[in-house]
């Protein structure tokens, strides 16, 4: 399998409960000042560069992790669809078989089995995010709902992001923006800052990067930059900077002309993020083909390039981040 | 989205490679030529004035010295015999335990015998009583024996040589009733140590003396004050020994001002030999300041930090014992008067010259190790914790920073890496934000080595637990590594009782039964605590619970009563009078320190693995009486086997460590048995008060047992621990354990420590605080926006945090880096509980637990 084979279909997620794949404390990449962020599953988009894969699946997935295994074969045992075999390369799990029941994750002694994805009812999960409000309030911080794209959940994202705001807890929304303008109506009210991603201004190349064009989030993108701003909110663009794809001067111009003309220059940054190589593992552990897999780096004097293109074509508040190479891998 | 973009790499910053100029020679010679091709960057000092330069650097050469401040050890020469070193100082330190000797004087007295320099007694020494013999001693031996020097044209600060090792002065009588008294103790000692219940012993230093009264209104005023009490006492008390101790007092505090008076006219000498004029003005103004301080008050912030030296270097030659934890308090507070006069108001000294005169002062600091430097990598492999406390609040519950706060940090992080003094800062929800810059600025140059932050509100709320009043408590300080007490009036014995609360948990399964770990652990097992019945027949958590109750209160009892045993013996034996006369309300009681407390005395019982204690206990409670997964005979087992040789085992073992709940990762069920444990065993500790009336008092330090000796006797525990391997440090998670990161952990430990009651206040149950090491990778640290963020979990630290924190800012690739490359981190200073140690000077198995900690990216 791999990102293009995954179908998306509708998360069973209501009002009350909600498929989330992780909650991340001290979330300082995403938004201002400290933040819990919780990733909600489900993706409309397949970008070959993902680096959340386990993100895209709308059911709980599982995942093997080698260096935990201590080869015990509880699991094996456990599964009800005899979807595991032990082999010398440690668990295989038969995807076609396997329903992600859990029963081998709750045998596994020493959490090398582990299901991506977790249902959480609403007060538990803000439960877990009011632990940390000392921290946004000494920082300006708060909760940041991203995923996968958070508007496959909506409603659940919108109840939320409502109880946040009704407890006083900044909130922030990570979007791809491919959603319907009727979704974006719905979490405005109580969002004070979109992260929205621009990844490709060519919408042929958009389509062969991420599976969708991109005319639907350019829309999507001015009316939400217009309302944003009518409602003294913040929007923040991201675009990811990966080798081969995006990294492209006509790309980083073309958003740059973007912003500037059909947004107004009316946003509040732009961040430029470094392709990493981090999720290789992430794919393998998914059974899933990765083509960025040997994909290297970018070098900090590629980024600063990029990132003086789009000063340059005149956006404010530039920042670029992420990992890039060691001097000596140069 | 961007989950991983958190795990950003940093480069070399190039500014740190630049330093590596100023390193000093030692260090240069051997790694020069390596540096070229280091991966990551060490602190480095940087814009050393050129005599701050050269005293660092003269520090450095180690034993390459042509001086040194070694250990000089003197004896009476009484034919009955001498104790010079007591072993009682040491029971703390299990390291030296073969040196002790078992039966016998031991390989350290016994050299010391040796080498010791017979002192010329007074006339009439023997009919003197014990705690005048010992301050007459102390001052035949500081003006007559050991030499009054200057180290250098750079050194500011008189006061060189003070590394005694002092005959007890006992007479027949006392000596043999002595050595008689001292093998028992030491028998019980090694018998609680060896069932692993840990260490204790009343031991030096770990005070802050009244340097506050030396520099406002000098010795003489204590001097006068112990002559007022003497002269107001009857005949018959001027007899006994509320005279004999008051007369030892005013012997006592008039040696500064004889002292400081040989050490002028040295000035004065070398004066005459100088060969600059600056030079020459220098060592008159030195020869000046010593005719004025420590006897009268200092009217210079020059004078202030002579006198503070001077009390300070002769705590350390009196009770033998090289600054452990004697620290220095509030310095930034109690000298700011006349450093604001005198740079600021008056402009008499450029500050400049004020940092210089703060270098030598570190200088010397650092020179109290000097007996150790011929052993191991030059010696200087960790400090001792003579700390500066730095900033806070006030008593209007202000902010006192000043700028004299300032100065002092921008010496620390010139000088840095150094291991001496440490500067703790106090923080508190008004700490200003320029401090919060200098603090960031410092931990990202120094991978946050040099500091212990500590907590206002948290640790003044444990103060209070304690009795201190509310209109006091403000006026805190800290010594040692992180142990809150009072300044100038107050001995907390903060390391004193190291007890291991993990063995509660073979307590409980054995039916009181010890089981010794060391090596291979006894299948019978030795009665020792209190028969709690079978652990296999409680059918609820609920009588595992309070059976496991009885069995800490057990091991609170066993520590005081062993360690009351060295705190009776050293009160009536190892008087020190000098220490006495700067520690208020001693002289007014007419009391030695070591016989009865001063205005607040307290034994600290520094509770020892309470991470593992949870742990276990959780897991106990979990598989067993939740889950009901296993009995207790099956972890028994299990456990005697040290989890190997079976399948069960082994999965047994990964279910515990796995699957059971945790402590440290901000989970209610987990945090509310911690702090339920925790509740519980401290307040068990204020039972307890010792013969000398100090009260017992809980905290949570630690030292290095968790990683050493209690290890090696701690058999497997059911949170999956093996036998034999560390156990948790302090307050901090089991390592390895919390997995929610950095805010999870300090929302942890603020729950431990008594989190806050329902109108918000803040508990604490430790009133001396509790040890809270977090490790962090240098990435967020990369720019301001990442500082900003970095401010804040601080900030948040404070209000859900502990009482203390002590920061690495490490990157493991970088310690592993440093462990194949040893020649290129010389410099590189890790924080291993309370104190700093070389990374490259420890050794492995402590290396790889610290790369092991969690580094927390943000």
């Amino acid at each position: 399998m791999d990102l293009n084979t995954t179908k998306t279909s509708k998360i069973k997620s209501n009002a009350t409960s909600g498929l989330v794949l992780e909650i991340q404390k001290l979330s300082t990449e995403d938004g201002p000042g400290i933040r819990t962020s919780v990733f909600f599953k489900g993706c409309p988009l397949r970008c070959v560069w993902c680096h959340n894969p386990e993100s895209i699946p709308t059911k709980p997935g599982l995942q093997w992790f080698s260096g935990k295994c201590i080869g015990c074969k509880s699991c094996i045992e456990a599964c009800p669809e005899g979807s595991l075999t032990f082999t010398d390369d440690g668990v295989q799990i038969n995807r076609e078989k396997c329903t992600a029941s859990g029963e081998c994750v709750n045998a596994c002694p020493s959490t090398a089995l582990q299901l991506f994805g977790k249902y959480w009812e609403l007060d538990e999960l803000f439960h877990e995010i009011e632990k940390d409000r000392a921290y946004y309030e000494k920082s300006n911080g708060g909760i940041t709902i991203s995923g996968g794209e958070p508007t496959m959940q909506i409603d659940y994202a919108v109840l939320l992001l409502k109880k946040c705001k009704v407890h006083k807890i900044a909130t922030a929304f990570d979007t791809c923006g491919y959603t319907t303008k009727n979704n974006l109506e719905k979490i405005l009210p109580y969002v004070d800052l979109f992260l929205y991603d621009l990844k490709e201004i060519d919408s042929k190349k958009h389509e062969d990067f991420t599976g969708v064009p991109n005319e639907r989030i350019l829309e999507n993108c001015s009316w939400l930059t217009k309302k944003v701003k009518e409602l003294g909110k913040e929007i923040w663009i991201r675009t990811p900077i990966i080798p081969n794809y995006t990294a492209t001067e006509a790309n980083i111009r073309g958003i740059a002309k973007f912003i500037i003309e059909e947004l107004e220059n009316n946003i509040d940054r732009w961040d430029l993020l470094a392709f990493n190589n981090l999720a290789s593992d992430k794919y393998e552990r998914m059974d899933w083909e990765w083509k960025l897999k040997e994909s290297k780096l970018l070098s900090k004097e590629q980024m600063e390039y990029f990132y003086d293109i789009a000063l340059e074509e005149g956006v404010k508040n530039v920042n670029w981040s992420g990992m890039t190479k060691r001097e000596n891998e140069i | 989205m961007v989950l991983g973009f958190l795990l950003d790499r940093i480069k070399c910053p190039k500014e740190l490679k630049k330093m590596t100029e100023s390193n000093s020679p030692i260090v240069d010679a051997n790694c020069k030529t390596t540096k070229e091709n280091m991966k990551f960057s060490v602190a480095e000092p940087h814009d050393l004035s050129p005599r701050a330069k050269w005293l660092r650097d003269y520090y450095f050469m180690g034993n390459e010295r042509e001086w040194y401040n070694e250990y000089m050890p003197f004896t009476t020469g009484a034919p009955w015999g001498d104790r010079i070193w007591y072993e009682g100082d040491f029971y703390i330190v299990p390291d030296v335990y073969a040196f002790i000797g078992v039966k016998t004087k031991g390989l350290y007295n016994t050299s010391l015998d040796l080498m010791a320099q017979k002192v010329k007694l007074p006339k009439g020494f023997w009919d003197l009583s014990l705690p005048e013999r010992r301050s007459t001693f102390l001052q035949d031996v500081m003006l007559n024996y050991i030499p009054q020097e200057i180290i250098s044209d750079n050194d500011l600060i008189a006061g060189g040589q003070f590394n005694t090792q002092l005959s007890k002065c006992l007479n027949k009588k006392q000596y043999k009733k002595f050595e008689k008294i001292n093998l028992r103790n030491r028998n019980a000692i090694f018998e609680y140590h060896k069932n692993g219940f840990g260490n204790l012993g009343a031991t030096g230093g770990h005070l802050i003396a009244d340097y506050k009264t030396v520099v406002e209104k000098g010795f003489k005023y204590l001097y006068k004050k112990a002559k007022t009490v003497y002269d107001n006492l009857s005949k018959q008390e001027k007899q006994g020994p509320k005279g004999q101790e008051l007369r030892a007092m005013m012997i006592s505090a008039e040696l500064p001002r004889k002292l400081a008076k040989k050490y002028a006219e040295e000035c004065r000498r070398l004066k005459n030999e100088a060969k600059s004029e600056e030079r020459k003005a220098e060592l008159e103004q030195m020869a000046k300041n010593l005719e004025r301080v420590p006897w009268e008050p200092a009217q210079t912030f020059w004078q202030a930090m002579q006198a503070v030296w001077f009390a300070h270097m002769l705590i350390i030659a009196e009770e033998n014992y090289p600054g452990p934890g004697t620290s220095f308090g509030r310095i930034d507070q109690f000298l700011w008067k006349l450093y604001e006069k005198d740079v600021i108001l008056e402009k008499n000294i450029e500050r400049d010259f004020a940092k210089d005169i703060f270098s030598t002062f570190m200088f010397h600091t650092n020179t109290a190790y000097d007996a150790q430097i011929k052993v191991g990598r030059q010696g200087i492999t960790s400090g001792f914790g003579q700390l500066m406390t730095l900033s806070g609040l006030g008593p209007n519950k202000e902010d006192v920073t000043n700028e004299l706060t300032y100065m002092i940090l921008e010496v620390f992080d010139e000088w840095a890496p150094i291991l001496e003094p440490k500067p703790n800062v106090r923080l508190h929800r008004g700490t200003p934000e320029r401090l919060y810059e200098v603090i960031i600025d410092m931990i990202t140059r120094a991978q946050g080595a040099p500091f212990i932050l500590n907590f206002d509100e948290r640790s003044m709320a444990g103060l209070v637990l304690e009795g201190i009043p509310e209109e006091e408590v403000w006026d805190y300080g800290c010594v040692g590594c992180l142990e809150n007490t009072m300044c100038g009036n107050d001995r907390s014995g903060t390391v004193n009782c190291n007890p291991n609360l993990a063995k509660s948990i073979e307590l409980i399964l054995w039916n009181g039964k010890n089981m010794p770990g060391f090596l291979r652990p006894s299948r019978k097992g030795k009665q020792i605590g209190p028969r709690t019945g079978k652990a296999e027949n409680f059918e609820t958590w609920d009588q595992f619970f309070q059976a496991w109750k009885k069995q800490i209160n057990f091991i609170i009892k066993y520590t005081v009563d062993v360690y009351n045993l060295t705190e009776v013996t050293r009160a009536e034996y190892v008087p020190t009078p000098y220490v006495s006369i700067l520690v208020d309300d001693c002289i007014d009681k007419g009391v030695d320190i070591r016989a009865g407390p001063p205005k607040y005395g307290f034994i600290t019982i520094e509770g020892v693995a309470f991470a593992t204690t949870v742990d276990s206990l959780l897991a106990i409670k979990h598989y067993v009486y939740d889950k009901k997964e296993y009995t207790i005979a099956q972890i028994k087992e299990a456990i005697m086997n040290d989890f190997q040789g079976k399948k069960e085992y082994k999965i047994m073992r990964a279910k515990l460590m796995n699957k059971a709940p945790k402590y440290g990762n901000d989970t209610d069920e987990a945090d509310a048995l911690a702090k339920e444990v925790m509740k519980y065993w401290a307040e068990q500790t204020w039972q307890y008060k010792t013969p000398t009336n100090y009260q017992f008092r809980p905290g949570m330090l630690s030292w290095n047992y968790w990683a050493g000796n209690d290890a090696n006797y701690t058999i497997a525990t059911p949170n999956g621990r093996f036998a034999r391997t560390f156990l948790s440090n302090a307050i901090c998670p089991t390592s390895g354990a919390d997995l929610k990161g950095p805010t999870a952990v300090a929302n942890s430990v603020g729950v431990a420590l008594g989190g806050k009651d329902t109108e918000g206040n803040y508990v604490n149950y430790l009133p001396n605080g509790a040890s809270h090491t977090i490790s962090f990778n240098p990435s967020l640290l990369r720019d301001k926006e990442h500082r900003e963020k970095f401010k804040a979990y601080i900030k948040g630290y404070i209000e859900n945090g502990g009482t203390s924190l002590q920061i690495n800012m490490i990157d493991s690739e970088m310690l592993q880096d440093a462990q194949t490359n040893p020649e290129n981190y010389g410099n590189l200073l890790v924080r291993v509980t309370g104190y700093n140690a070389y990374f490259t000077a420890i050794g492995k198995e402590l290396q790889d637990e610290i790369i092991a900690r969690e580094s927390h990216n943000m």
